[in-house]
Formats: C-alpha cells, sequence, structure tokens
C-alpha cells in the first residue's frame, strides 16, 4: 500500500514538477513569476485535442506541432507585453502575466463553453508488476519525461556558456545588456522554452484530468507549492520539490483525510514561506535595495 | 525669477482645499436621484457596481498604497460574505450588526495576511502566499459544512432594517449608497493623513521610510486590517444584494476581476477604483450570454491598460477636468 502510493505520487508529482521548471526558466531567466503559467498548460492541451481530435492528425506530430505553437506563444507574450513593461514594479508585471492567463482562458471558453472534455488517451496503456507495486507504463513515460527535462536545464544552465548568459542576465540586465549579451532575444527564448514546457505538461496532464478551460488554477497553484518546497530559482529544488508534494498529496489522502488532498498544495506553501521561505534548496530571498 | 506674489498665489492655490472634496459629496447626492429612472435589473446592478466600489477602494489601499501583491482579496470578501451570511441565515441577528460583523470579520482576515509581509516576505513571495490562503479559505467554505451548508451554499433571507423590511433592490441602494458613500470617505481621508502618507512612503522605498522613523510594522498591519475591512463590508454588501453565498463566488476568477478593478481604473487612486468598479461591473452584463467574452473584455482592458495608460482610465478624466487631478500626491 505505502509503496503503491509513493510511486503513484511520483508520478503525479513529475507533472508538477514540470510545471514548476517551466516556471524556474522564466524566473532564471527574467526574475518574473509567471502567474499564467497554468493558462500555457491548458493551452497546450487543448492545441493537441484540436490537431489530434478534429483535424486528426497522428498524435507525435500534433504535439510537436503544439509545442512549436506554444514557443511562439510564448516568445510573442514576452516581446509584445512582457518586453515593454519589464522595467516597470513587479506589481505590473504579475498583472500582465495573469491578465495573459486570463485571455487564453477566456478564447479556450469562447470556442468549447463550460464543457469538458475527455482527451484522447496517447500514451501507452498497459502496466507492470514490481514486487507489490503496480507501474503503468503512461506513469513511466510521464516520469521518463520529467527526468530528461530536468537534465537537459540542468546541462544548459550549470554546464553551458547559456547558463553563464542566463545567470550573467538574472543579476543585472543592464551589466548583462553592457557586455554584448542580447537580452531581449535570451529572455523572449526562454518565455518560449516555458509555454513550450508548459504544453508538454498539457499533453501529459490532460489525459488524466480530463480537459476544461479551468484546468489552470489547480495546476498553477501546485506547481507554486513545488517551487516554495524546493526553492525559488533551483531547478532541482522544482523537480524534487514536485514529486515531495505529489507523494504527499496522496499519501495524506489515504492516511488522513480524501479531502484534505486537495489544500495540502496550499499547506505547503504557508508553512514553507513561513518557516523557511528560502525551501529545501533555494538561497536565502535577498531583498534588492 | 519668480515674482513673490506670483510664489504666494502659487503656494495658496496649493494649500486650498482639495479640490475633490466638494465634488466627493456631490456624486452620492446626485446619485439619490437615481432610483426614479431605473427598473429592477438595472437597479441591481447599480447596486452591484457599488459593492464592487468597496471590493476596490478598499483593495487599492493594499495594492495601490500599500504597494504589497497581495492576493487574498477575493478572501477578505468571501469571508465578509459568509459572516454576514451566516449571522442572517443561522442566527437571523440585525442586519447593520450582521454587517458590521462582516468587516470586522475581513478587518482580522487582512490583519492575519499582513503578518507575513512582517516576516519579511514581499513581492512575489508574498502574492504566492497570499493566493494560497484565499483559495484556503474556499476548501474551507466548502468544508466547514455546519455553518456554511458546503458547497450548495447559504440562502440569505430577505433583510430588514429595525423591522424595516428591504423587499425591493431600491431600498437596498439607499442603504448601500448610505455605508459605500462613508467608508470611501473614510479611506480618502485616512489616504491623505500621516498614516496615509506612511503607507506611501512604504511602497516607494520601505528601508527609507522605516529610517524616517515611520513604524513600517504597524502601518503594514493597518493597512491591511483597514482593506480588509472595506472590502469585507464590500462582501457583506453582496450577501444582503445577492442573497446566496456559496463558495463558487469567491474563486480566482473573482479575485482577477479584483486586479481587473483597481488596475483598469487606475493603481493608488480611489476615484480609479471607483471607476474601475463601475466600468467592469457594467460592461460584462452587456456580455451576460457569450461564454468567454466576459473574460476576453476584462484581459484585454488589462493588457492595454498596462501597456499604455499605466496610470488607469482615471488619467483620462484627468485630462478633460481639473476636478479629479491629484493635488500634491498620488492619492
Amino acid at each position: 500500500m505505502l509503496a503503491q502510493l509513493v510511486v503513484s505520487g511520483i508520478a503525479q508529482g513529475a507533472l508538477y514538477a514540470l510545471v514548476a521548471l517551466a516556471m524556474t526558466v522564466v524566473y532564471r531567466a527574467t526574475t518574473v513569476i509567471n502567474f499564467g503559467q497554468g493558462d500555457f498548460v491548458m493551452a497546450g492541451a487543448f492545441a493537441v485535442y484540436v490537431l489530434v481530435v478534429l483535424a486528426g492528425a497522428p498524435f507525435v506530430v500534433s504535439a510537436v506541432l503544439a509545442l512549436a505553437l506554444l514557443f511562439g506563444i510564448g516568445w510573442a507574450i514576452y516581446a509584445g507585453l512582457i518586453r515593454p513593461i519589464v522595467a516597470g514594479p513587479h506589481l505590473a508585471l504579475a498583472m500582465m502575466a495573469v491578465a495573459v492567463g486570463y485571455a487564453l482562458r477566456g478564447v479556450a471558453r469562447v470556442v468549447w463553453g463550460r464543457e469538458v472534455l475527455p482527451f484522447p488517451r496517447v500514451l501507452p496503456q498497459g502496466s507492470f508488476t514490481v514486487g507489490p507495486v503496480i507501474l503503468s507504463a503512461s506513469d513511466l513515460v510521464v516520469a521518463g519525461g520529467v527526468i530528461v527535462a530536468v537534465a537537459v536545464l540542468g546541462l544548459v544552465f550549470y554546464a553551458t556558456p547559456l547558463g553563464k548568459t542566463a545567470q550573467a542576465i538574472f543579476q543585472s540586465e543592464r551589466g548583462a545588456a553592457l557586455i554584448g549579451i542580447n537580452v531581449a532575444a535570451f529572455q523572449g527564448a526562454m518565455w518560449g522554452v516555458a509555454a513550450a514546457m508548459g504544453a508538454l505538461g498539457g499533453i501529459l496532464i490532460a489525459p488524466i484530468t480530463l480537459l476544461y478551460p479551468d484546468l489552470a488554477a489547480s495546476i498553477l497553484i501546485r506547481g507554486f507549492a513545488a517551487m516554495t518546497l524546493g526553492g525559488f530559482g533551483s531547478f532541482p529544488g522544482a523537480a524534487i520539490g514536485g514529486v515531495m508534494l505529489g507523494v504527499s498529496e496522496l499519501l495524506v489522502g489515504a492516511y488522513v483525510s480524501s479531502t484534505l488532498i486537495d489544500i495540502t498544495a496550499y499547506l505547503v506553501i504557508i508553512g514553507v514561506l513561513l518557516i523557511r521561505p528560502s525551501g529545501l534548496f533555494g538561497r536565502p530571498i535577498a531583498v534588492r535595495v | 525669477m519668480i515674482d513673490a506674489r506670483e510664489a504666494d498665489a502659487a503656494l495658496n492655490r496649493r494649500t486650498a482645499r482639495h479640490p475633490s472634496g466638494g465634488i466627493f459629496w456631490l456624486v452620492p447626492a446626485v446619485l439619490l436621484l437615481l432610483p426614479p429612472l431605473l427598473n429592477d435589473y438595472t437597479q441591481y446592478i447599480v447596486n452591484l457596481a457599488l459593492v464592487y466600489v468597496l471590493v476596490g477602494v478598499g483593495f487599492n489601499v493594499v495594492i495601490g498604497n500599500l504597494g504589497q501583491l497581495a492576493f487574498a482579496n477575493a478572501a477578505f470578501f468571501g469571508l465578509g460574505a459568509y459572516a454576514t451570511g451566516i449571522l442572517l441565515h443561522h442566527y437571523h441577528a440585525p442586519l447593520l450588526l450582521s454587517i458590521v460583523a462582516g468587516a470586522i470579520v475581513g478587518s482580522l482576515a487582512g490583519a492575519l495576511v499582513s503578518l507575513p509581509a512582517l516576516r519579511g516576505i514581499r513581492s512575489f513571495y508574498l502574492a504566492i502566499i497570499t493566493l494560497a490562503f484565499g483559495e484556503l479559505m474556499r476548501w474551507v467554505y466548502v468544508n466547514a459544512e455546519a455553518w456554511t451548508l458546503g458547497s450548495m451554499g447559504l440562502h440569505v433571507p430577505r433583510p430588514a432594517l429595525f423591522g424595516w423590511v428591504l423587499s425591493t433592490e431600491k431600498h437596498k441602494f439607499y442603504l448601500f449608497l448610505g455605508i459605500v458613500t462613508l467608508l470611501v470617505a473614510a479611506t480618502a481621508n485616512l489616504l491623505r493623513s500621516r498614516i496615509g502618507r506612511g503607507f506611501m512612503a512604504i511602497r516607494d522605498n520601505e528601508l527609507a521610510a522605516a529610517a524616517m522613523g515611520i513604524p513600517t510594522a504597524r502601518y503594514m498591519v493597518l493597512a491591511f486590517a483597514w482593506s480588509g475591512f472595506v472590502v469585507g463590508t464590500g462582501g457583506a454588501l453582496y450577501a444582503i444584494l445577492v442573497r446566496q453565498v456559496s463558495p463558487d463566488a469567491f474563486t480566482l476568477l473573482e479575485l482577477i476581476l479584483h486586479f481587473g478593478i483597481v488596475i483598469v481604473g487606475g493603481l493608488t487612486r480611489i476615484a480609479g477604483s471607483i471607476l474601475g468598479a463601475v466600468a467592469l461591473t457594467m460592461a460584462p452584463e452587456l456580455l451576460r450570454d457569450l461564454p468567454g467574452y466576459e473574460e476576453l473584455l476584462i484581459a484585454c482592458l488589462m493588457i492595454l491598460i498596462l501597456l499604455f495608460l499605466p496610470g488607469g482610465l482615471v488619467t483620462l478624466f484627468d485630462r478633460v477636468t481639473p476636478l479629479f487631478r491629484q493635488r500634491y500626491h498620488r492619492v
């Protein structure tokens, strides 16, 4: 029982980790927390739904197209909406992200209203039994995908010149621009990557949760919880935080009360920020004067 | 060279009574004449706009004047509505007492939410923790069934003021207008006082404010508590107006509407929040039967304002008329 819960929790947590990783990419590149990330997840899932169910394209092609589309959308949002006010107060940036997410949701609702759509089962079916634990093939695919994403991001941000660029921009945009880094292009690309990661999350989540325009809210908060738990700005932190959140949700649900599943994420956020705001792997929060 | 007499005149102009003082009392006086012109439905919309004026004005204190990124406004609103709804539904308490209870509960929630800010949690971190608090409250509404009747929601009985039943929307209007006028006037005075200036000093530079001897911690709790008080009153009036309090009314979507009101109207400005409340209550009514367009309208308005008119709609009026223009400082 316990082993099964932990394994299922890891699989679920991997999805939260993906959302948290995408938000960390944006945070590392632009020091903005994207409050619209949940809506990228929703938009990606809808893009695949349109391509697979309505246009009849093969799944893999649709997934690649959806990722490319969301990359473009992420870039365009950055270039058109975020960049012009990036020097402004945090409040305006947060509001812009909220508004953009709300607009995406509005578009989905104009088309689909309040319908809840079944998402095609695109991941491999079937399951294996390892000792007392049942592993489903789709869980393995999801977990594998997230591990690859963490590895690639870790490699890019810690072991390539691109990572140094990101660090330079994170520390001082003006300084980075002065030494010849194209800050706008880099940040635009990072928004694109984050949106595409959101789309990937959407493709993996939608078969489990069904698809509806308000998908975003619960995912957004769980992404925040994962990010808070792991520490803001840390890639391994976001991944581990997501997995820990997934596991603890299931454990709380099984051993305490199933009504508490929904609020585990909120309690994690409140507890961590009050007791240890830097999370497990983050650096202490410094106030910029 | 500035002529001494000219300088004197300029000084007098500057220290003259705030010009919006006159217009401030004129607006509710004119509104008193409104009900005979309206039918029940339009009167309901006007009442709803009054409720959202409180929401906007209260929210603005924390987000515009204190400059803290707090996402718990929908929670203040919901807690106020539930406090009033529970007192009226379960205990048949007097109307005014129930409204005051809603305000006080909102105010306590405000003080509670300010505590993480005192722990040094700011900016995006404060946003996330307050967002979690708001969602937690929504879980409480659903699960504290003995009081809230769960996800079905509470039915609020027909309100009566000193034995006089408020049977139509017009009756509610006079009550609402009185309460809203009082609270908006009180908030405007608070923001013009030493304390209100302190809020803005904290927004502009917290360290400098503290260095100047402003008790930043105390002022922060005070600003949040006042914001919660005003928004909680808004929630109380909402419960009386709609007569149905259910968890669905206080979701993230409601919170985004609150953001829309303060951003579209004009951050930091009371006139802006009022304008935003009126605009964003009326406009979606025109789009009610088209799902999704309401969201698109609010989102697009917010995006356009943030990009092209950071001061909000109220700055458009400033260009035409000096009546609303800020005289000494952004209030």
